[in-house]
């Protein structure tokens, strides 16, 4: 009796089912998204890590992978698409584009980061990233998940 | 009326034509066989804006490159010769700000409605930054207020 019986909280079993099933959210802006596509395929396969699969409606995903550069104009489009995801909701700004602009940052069309519109849980540096990196940004978001600290 | 031609870098022939000519010059370049328009583009030199016509044929594989200048930024559309100068003609009018008389649909294509300023050209002000929202029917709203943007 002593081994079968598992005091917890509601809040750590939810973090804990929720950061195994980080299901991302099919939305690429540029070329890293091809690197997020290659983490997803068999090589690399991020299903072994609970983000089963990429969900094609912003319904039905918790994981936003915002992989590319974000311009203006696609701003208030990427802000509508983060408004529509159900709560819990995670971000993860993928490249340097993402998390600050990148090479880009001088342009006139370009936002400054992805952070000017959207809360972000991880940034990704890199340029692209590898997939390997994409990997370890959702390893890093699974604990901030279970330990309940991510940006809501 | 050709002012100037030579050959590009390439080794492709290249013609600088009078702009007042230019939908008669392009009408007898369609006539000689060019029947396939390549690419637009245009460049800005301060003093005036060069456009540049290149020109394929699919029959016996030839190329030609035509350039035009204008001070004014007004020229003659292309459009009822190649339907492919649509498209073409609308990028270079949002981004280099040239009018094309006679063009269908003359719209920007990759910057919102709104927009100041065409961001190609060299007199651009990238001092004032521009944002940009989205109304709930999908237009977007271009403001240099940033508590307007997203």
């Amino acid at each position: 009796m002593r081994d079968t019986i598992l005091f917890t909280t509601i809040e750590e079993v939810l973090n804990w089912g929720r950061s195994n099933s980080v299901w991302p959210f099919t939305f690429g802006l540029a070329c890293c998204a091809i690197e997020m596509m290659a983490a997803q395929g068999s090589h690399y396969d991020i299903a072994r890590f609970g983000s089963e699969i990429f969900r094609a409606s912003p319904r039905q995903a918790d994981l936003m992978i915002v992989a590319g550069t974000v311009t203006k104009k696609m701003a208030p489009r990427v802000r509508r698409l983060y408004e529509q995801m159900a709560s819990p909701r995670y971000v993860i700004a993928y490249g340097s584009c993402a998390t600050s602009g990148g090479p880009y940052r001088f342009g006139y069309s370009v936002v400054e980061g992805v952070d000017k519109i959207i809360p972000v849980d991880v940034y990704v540096p890199g340029c692209p990233p590898t997939p390997e990196a994409l990997i370890y940004a959702i390893n890093k978001l699974q604990e901030k998940i279970r330990k309940g600290e991510t940006e809501k | 009326m050709i002012i100037e031609e030579g050959v590009l870098k390439d080794g492709t022939k290249y013609i600088l034509v009078e702009k007042s000519t230019l939908i008669e010059e392009l009408n007898n370049l369609k006539n000689q066989g060019y029947d396939y328009l390549i690419l637009m583009s245009a460049v800005d030199y301060k003093k005036y804006r060069e456009v540049v016509y290149h020109l394929g044929s699919y029959n016996d594989n030839r190329k030609i490159v035509l350039k035009v200048r204008t001070e004014d930024d007004i020229l003659q559309s292309s459009t009822p010769l190649w339907g492919a100068a649509n498209w073409f003609e609308r990028e270079i009018y949002d981004l280099m700000g040239i009018k094309f008389e006679g063009h269908p649909n003359l719209k920007r294509i990759f910057l919102p409605e709104g927009w100041h300023g065409h961001p190609l050209r060299k007199d651009y002000d990238m001092s004032k930054k521009q944002y940009v929202n989205m109304k709930e029917d999908g237009t977007d709203l271009v403001s240099f207020n940033p508590e307007d943007g997203w």
